[in-house]
């Protein structure tokens, strides 16, 4: 009797979620995750094979491209003495200097198809002394430099904030200081994390990964609930394992909370990685590190409006302000789980958890249907175009509506089960 | 007196009998209203929303009346106005009350509770005490405000407006109908006016009436008259007819022309002070030629106002003409009236002279394609209404010329120049004046001005709207001149930061009609793309005009500094460089090729040879190299010489010039001191 009354309660509740009895058992799910993971596996190994002979300079552009490699702490020092030298002898002989920098506009930016990613081209601009429009940037520049020199000969790691802080007076702003900094790193050509100028920890990282940061071993199911940072230095970390099937890449960190106390990693082998928001470099060189060491599939989990896929091609084929460091910032061939457009009807979200989308995002969305990374996916244009078209989008948060677990207990593994990704 | 009272009472007794009886069977009487009565009930319509604002708007209406009346006699304007505070108790004597001591005191909604007395006490306490410790801590903190008077709304505050010109005046006989009879003007008909309803003083009578009773005093004579006419006059509201109080003559000494007319109303000076002084600098503004007196006066003196705007130019737009309708903008009552009042007799004649930009052929093809039961000879007045339907709709898809902007007058680029100058004193100034454009039959110009900088202007944007050369005050934000200065233009394109500078945005349009928005036709909608896109352009003009002036101010002060910037860095990159040079370790020196630059370079640098001295001051010779050679280019593209100045001769129109005349038999000298 208590027994029955027990199971009517708590049945009603079962069945309020929608779509939930289109769920097999997760043992069926899990096959079909194995299968994937190693189809994906083994394709991502034929094809990093093929990738590793295709680099810049196999691909005989018509223009010349600018890399940056990963540089030891000597190098760049000496780099650093040889241009302070250079431009001493400039000023001695009483031609005051200048620093020639590489230009990191859109107009210098080219998104590669055979790469999927965007690199620089070679042009570069002159900074003089002499002229007033940039005595104070070549400034800031040789500042930069002497603190870079300093970080070289003491052999540490710095923020950018801390580096900010050093010269308040004649930086101002930390948008100025940072944004030179990558100018210098473009210009000694070296990646940013060899300069020892790291970013603040941003990203988290929870689930079946064991790694070790400067010599300790992280395992990230006994994280606790809010998951490891991810260390902003990569090259302290090494020695990844993992038993998961999959890479879950996710927006928010709302999302990311929801999944990580329902410890979803536990029912679906996986590591569940977000940056909350925009993808700040750690991240994305820790994403690419696991896909890389790992060889697992990466699944992402973004809202349905035009930032989100913004996001994807960030992680995907990397940022304008970062093109000089492509290589080492992308993760080739993520998956676009969802929330994609084309779900809202299909999982039925009322109304009223769509927003209409403003005229900025209309614009948004349209620009990006006509960026290369969108277009080389038919999936995604129809996604897009859709978006456009309906003129509704949605955070991921919107799942929440058929209940708060809706997204971890049947709106995902309902997605695994199907294979319903881009 | 008593005639207006018994007057004012009536309508009062009317709502209450109908408040009582709305349970009986309703009986639907027919009733008439006045017009006078109409607006006395919707007197918002005419701006006049709440004591304040109806002191504004009496004011302007006067200003207004007075303007168009000297510039229809081609004089320049010299208008007085004087708003004198009456507090109640010389009220109650004007009209003939005693005064009454309050007796139960607490029957009055000012009345102070004992809570609220505590409260206040408690309040003024603590306010001490703050005072006391900043007072202590040697602190200059604002001196306490003196505890304003609590103002009950009984408590109304009661004005003597008075407004003086040298215009036209006005014929003895009309006085009374001019002022006692609503909707009756000489200001009708299709021509660019001030006006907006043709209500002006009759209203501000009406308000008088409604607030204080008190019969308007006017004074006028016209010119070569040798008396001046005097009124005393109210309004019957219900009959819509002037009820005289005192009629005469009186002589004229002065030779004095004009009006003046003076009214008490209900207002408020405290809300509406800014609103008033803000239209008179604005009307100076866009009328330089007239010159303005301002005064206000209460009891206390340190309230009171003067404030005296200057003339500038005697240089005053034409006069507007009157002008026919354009075939395009009439509608089928306005055809009926015309063909009403015309003296012409037959169709083609009609069409010919009654309208703009029909000639004669175009009205016999127009008439020939009206249909076969018209006829150019016909009688106009035989029309039947099909048929002036049918001239109607004809007029509607027909095409004819655009209207010409000849009957408009604007203020002229010259004036509002003048204008802008003279009220802001702006560092930098440019104005255009656009050609007619039309809108649903009635052409319209767009005059704009942008300045820069001057005194007694904020920050950011300060938009200046006239339309018909009266300025707009009121519900600023839906305005099309509005909208189009903070959304349209691009500042930052034109050189010019829309956040800290001052930059005073002027934009005037006169119409036949102005399209306004809203009922107390207080601005123009956004929505009429003819206007929007002529006033975007207008301002785009004055723009470029001024981004020429910026840039090159800005290069000149570019000039000034350049060495001054340059010198500022050089310590800071010195420093770094040399930083360098000196932590570099010397294994790595070592490496160099020995004999090279850079190997000297190292070894004097350890040797203390090179300092960073010594780079601070080889780099202060690179940048006075480099400061005389930009000098030298600098002087070569722009000229050696200044940019000319820009320089304005005004005539002083105050002082009389003194001229002495020798008179010869056939000629006479006329010697100008």
């Amino acid at each position: 009797m208590a027994d029955g009354k027990k199971r009517r309660r708590t049945d009603p509740t079962e069945n309020s979620l929608p779509f939930k009895n289109k769920l097999k058992p997760d043992s069926v799910i899990l096959e079909t995750l194995k299968e994937f993971s190693t189809s994906s596996s083994a394709s991502s190994s034929s094809s990093s094979a093929a990738d590793k002979t295709l680099t810049l300079q196999d691909l005989s552009l018509p223009f010349r491209c600018r890399e940056v490699a990963d540089l030891s702490l000597s190098s760049v020092q000496s780099n650093i003495e040889s241009l302070a030298r250079k431009i001493a002898h400039s000023i001695l002989t009483g031609n005051g200097f200048a620093f020639d920098v590489p230009s990191r506009s859109s107009a210098n930016q080219l998104y590669v198809p055979e790469l999927d990613r965007i690199v620089l081209k070679d042009k570069s601009s002159l900074r003089p002394f002499g002229n007033i429009s940039t005595v104070r940037k070549s400034t800031i520049t040789a500042r930069i430099l002497e603190l870079i020199h300093q970080l070289c000969l003491k052999g540490i790691h710095v923020t950018k904030r801390d580096l900010f802080y050093t010269d308040v007076k004649l930086f101002k702003d930390q948008t100025q200081s940072d944004t030179v900094l990558d100018d210098v790193s473009c210009m000694l050509g070296c990646t940013r994390s060899s300069l020892n100028v790291v970013a603040a920890e941003k990203g988290v990282v929870v689930g079946r990964l064991i790694f070790s940061d400067n010599g300790d071993v992280i395992d990230c199911t006994k994280m606790g609930m809010g998951g490891k940072a991810i260390p902003p230095n990569i090259d302290r970390v090494g020695d990844m394992q993992s038993d998961a099937l999959f890479i879950l890449l996710v927006e928010k960190d709302a999302a990311y909370m929801r999944l990580a106390e329902d410890r979803f990693y536990n029912r679906f082998p996986c590591i569940i990685v977000t940056a909350k928001g925009q993808p700040d470099v750690s991240t994305r060189l820790f994403l690419r590190k696991m896909k890389m060491e790992l060889k697992l599939p990466v699944l992402a989990l973004v809202d349905s409006d035009p930032y989100g896929l913004k996001i994807l091609s960030v992680y995907g084929c990397g940022s304008k302000n970062m093109s000089y460091d492509s290589a080492h910032l992308t993760t080739p061939d993520i998956k676009w789980l969802g929330v994609r457009p084309s779900d809202l009807d299909k999982y039925k979200i009322p109304e009223q958890c769509r927003l209409p989308m403003t005229e900025q995002d209309i614009k948004t969305g349209k620009d990006m249907l006509e960026e290369d990374f969108v277009k080389k996916n038919p999936g995604w244009v129809e996604e897009l175009t859709l978006m456009v078209k309906t003129k509704q989008k949605a955070e991921i948060q919107a799942l929440s509506t058929f209940g708060f677990q809706y997204l971890s207990e049947v709106y995902l593994p309902l997605k695994l089960q199907q294979k319903d990704w881009l | 007196m008593d005639g207006g009272g018994s007057s004012s009472e009536s309508p009062i007794k009317a709502k209450k009998s109908k408040s009582k009886t709305p349970r009986k069977p309703k009986e639907t009487i027919l009733k008439q209203k006045s017009p006078a009565e109409f607006f006395a009930e919707n007197k918002n319509i005419a701006g006049f929303d709440n004591a304040g604002k109806s002191l504004y708007t009496t004011v302007r209406e006067l200003v207004e009346n007075s303007l168009d009346s000297a510039e229809s006699i081609s004089v320049l304007p010299v208008v007085e106005v004087t708003i004198e505070e009456i507090n109640r108790s010389k009220f109650n004597s004007m009209i003939g009350l005693v005064d009454r001591e309050r007796v139960d005191a607490a029957l009055y909604d000012d009345y102070e509770t004992e809570k609220a007395r505590e409260k206040r006490l408690a309040k003024e306490a603590r306010a001490q005490e703050i005072q006391a410790k900043n007072a202590s801590l040697g602190k200059k903190g604002k001196e306490a405000s003196a505890t304003k008077g609590i103002k009950g709304r009984g408590e109304a505050s009661f004005y003597r407006v008075t407004c003086k010109d040298n215009g036209k005046g006005m014929p003895h006989d009309d006085i009374p109908d001019m002022f006692g009879r609503v909707l009756s003007g000489t200001k009708y008909g299709l021509k660019q006016t001030r006006g907006k309803f043709g209500l002006g003083a009759k209203m501000a009578l009406i308000w008088s009436k409604m607030s204080t009773g008190l019969p308007i005093e006017i004074s006028s004579s016209m010119r070569k008259q040798n008396y001046i006419s005097f009124c005393r006059l109210d309004i019957d509201i219900h009959k819509n007819i002037p009820h005289v109080h005192l009629h005469e003559k009186r002589e004229n000494n002065e030779h004095w022309h004009g009006a003046e007319i003076q009214v008490v109303i209900e207002g408020n000076w405290t809300t509406y002070r800014s609103k008033i002084l803000h239209y008179m600098r604005q009307m100076a503004v866009i009328t330089p030629y007239a010159q303005f007196v301002f005064k206000f006066m209460s009891d206390a003196p340190d309230k009171n106002v003067t404030v005296s705007f200057a003339r500038r130019t005697d240089v005053m737009p034409p006069i507007p003409l009157e002008t026919k309708h354009h075939p395009s903008s009439v509608d089928l009552l306005l055809i009926k009236r015309l063909i009403a009042e015309t003296s012409k007799q037959n169709l083609v004649q009609f069409l010919q002279h009654e309208f703009v930009n029909i000639s004669k052929p175009y009205a016999e093809r127009l008439i020939g394609e009206l249909g076969a039961d018209f006829n150019s000879k016909m009688a106009v007045k035989s029309l039947t209404s099909q048929q002036i339907v049918r001239i109607h709709q004809l007029f509607r898809q027909a095409k004819f010329d655009d209207p010409s902007g000849h009957c408009l007058s604007p203020a002229g680029e010259y004036n509002l120049r003048l204008g802008i100058i003279k009220e802001l004193h702006p560092d930098m100034v440019a104005t255009y004046s656009g050609s007619a454009q039309v809108f649903e039959g009635h052409p319209f110009i767009v005059e704009a001005g942008v300045s820069v900088g001057g005194k007694d202007v904020k920050q950011g944007l300060n938009i200046f709207r006239f339309a018909n050369r009266i300025p707009l005050l009121f519900e600023q934000g839906a305005d099309v001149v509005t909208r189009t200065a903070l959304k349209r233009i691009n500042w930052s394109s034109y050189k010019i930061n829309q956040i800290q500078d001052k930059i005073g945005v002027f934009v005037s349009i006169v119409s036949t009609k102005i399209p306004f928005k809203g009922t107390g036709k207080e601005y123009i909608g956004d929505d009429i793309t003819e206007i929007a896109s002529a006033v975007k352009s207008a301002i785009q003009q004055c723009c470029i005009q001024l981004k020429s002036k910026i840039l090159k101010k800005m290069q000149a002060r570019e000039q000034q500094e350049r060495k001054r910037n340059l010198n500022r860095y050089i310590p800071d990159a010195s420093s770094a460089i040399y930083n360098i040079l000196n932590t570099t370790p010397l294994h790595a020196s070592k490496k160099l090729r020995s004999g090279g630059d850079e190997e000297e370079l190292m070894r004097k640098v350890s040797e203390n040879l090179i300092t960073k001295e010594t780079l601070i001051e080889k780099l202060a010779k690179y940048v006075e190299q480099v400061d005389y050679e930009m000098a030298l280019e600098y002087a070569t593209q722009s000229g050696v010489s200044e940019q000319p100045r820009e320089t304005i001769y005004i005539q002083s129109l105050e002082a009389e010039n003194k001229i002495v005349d020798l008179h010869a038999p056939f000629f006479v000298f006329r010697v100008v001191q």
